[in-house]
């Protein structure tokens, strides 16, 4: 669920600025116990939704599991503690959700990055390594394609021989390959020289 | 990972990279029917357990963290292509927050006792103690009670409830182990 090219009123927000509301609206949501206040609340998180002029295809799988979920709770509750209770657990979920889709299909996915990598950064202190962070984020999106690639190309070998279902036989190879991947990158990168360590003093 | 021989702070960032792309890539992956269980099943935790085996704690648990920041940031990398703020708001994030200290302990356990026994036996029995402990019981720990608190349900139908993965956890518990083991025996080191 990325923002593409979203020119609504909330993609103009900082992105610190939704998410700390966002936390603030999901923890006030537990506080509210009225039915009608939730279900105002649902309204208004449904007409923040459709103002962020989203693209809905996007959204059809996420909301799809999300109503299957809630309809299960729905039921379990509403049968073990009454109806009331139910929906206002549901009305409550579901306004949390929508509010959380709108943050997110609104806000690019930098933009989320930087703002977690701005939240992490007091852990400096814990001797984390931003530099060492940025890295491994970049690196695993770089690399979610080509580990995707291999484990089709790995299924397909295993499913000619037989063994396409067999998940042993397709784990075995997939982690064999990503460790190859890993040296040989890790090799690739000190071969270039690139170093990540956080002391200063290897600058030059 | 502080010690002397230990690979470079650039290999565990690859590592770390490479196995969060593999979890990633378990999950966008259609799930596999098993033959005789007509459940599909997703891989992604399956990757978690993995992670930990292989790479032991703090690689192996910032691999599982570095895929739920990347989908919460708002990639569908998550089983069914979920992703974005909603997943770890919603019922069942305690799962994902479940993940980094799922993998911490399995690494943990591999690390300092798994690969240190002798006997083949031996290992298989303690790598599934290990799976199961981290890859289920830690997972469930903070899934079952996310669900309860969210959700408003009490406790007992939580926990049952998430009895329905099950199954597919324990086989993959099995199948992890299996894997870790036989990986560890042809790639020597990783855990030192």
């Amino acid at each position: 669920m990325i923002a593409a090219k979203n020119t609504s009123w909330l993609a103009g927000i900082p992105a610190g600025w939704k998410f700390g509301t966002l936390l603030a609206v999901s923890i006030s949501l537990y506080l509210i116990s009225s039915w009608q206040v939730l279900l105002a609340l649902l309204i208004l998180s449904a007409a923040t939704l459709a103002s962020a002029r989203v693209d809905f295809k996007q959204l059809r799988m996420p909301l799809l599991t999300l109503v299957v979920i809630l309809g299960v709770v729905l039921i379990l509750l509403g049968v073990q503690t009454g109806w009331l209770n139910a929906a206002i657990s549901v009305l409550r979920l579901l306004a949390m959700c929508l509010f959380a889709y709108s943050v997110s299909l609104t806000t690019s996915f930098d933009a989320m990055l930087e703002l977690f990598q701005n939240v992490a950064s007091p852990l400096r202190v814990l001797g984390a390594n931003p530099a060492q962070i940025a890295l491994a984020l970049s690196m695993a999106i770089r690399f979610i394609p080509e580990l995707k690639r291999v484990y089709l190309e790995v299924r397909e070998a295993q499913h000619a021989r037989g063994l396409g279902n067999n998940p042993l036989a397709v784990s075995v190879p997939l982690v064999i390959r990503s460790l190859k991947i890993a040296d040989e990158t890790a090799e690739a990168l000190d071969a270039r020289g690139y170093d990540s360590a956080p002391a200063p003093r290897n600058q030059r | 990972m502080s010690t002397t021989t230990a690979p470079s702070q650039t290999r565990n960032t690859v590592y770390v990279a490479v196995f969060a792309a593999m979890i990633a890539a378990m999950g966008l992956v259609p799930p596999i029917t098993l033959g005789v269980i007509p459940v599909p099943i997703t891989l992604q935790t399956l990757g978690v357990m993995l992670a930990g085996a292989m790479l032991g704690p703090w690689r192996g648990a910032l691999a599982s963290l570095i895929v739920v920041v990347l989908s919460v940031a708002g990639l569908p990398l998550l089983a069914g292509g979920r992703g974005g703020l909603g997943v770890l708001l919603g019922p069942t994030g305690g799962y994902l927050v479940g993940w980094f200290f799922g993998s911490l302990v399995i690494g943990a356990l591999f690390k300092y006792w798994v690969i240190r026994l002798q006997s083949k036996p031996l290992q298989l029995v303690a790598g599934l103690v290990s799976t199961i402990l981290g890859g289920i019981v830690v997972i469930y720990l903070f899934g079952v009670p996310w669900t309860a608190v969210v959700t408003g349900l009490d406790l007992k139908t939580s926990l049952v409830g998430s009895f329905a993965f099950l199954p597919g956890d324990l086989l993959k518990a099995v199948v992890a182990t299996l894997v870790a083991l036989t990986v560890h025996r042809s790639y020597r080191g990783l855990l030192k």
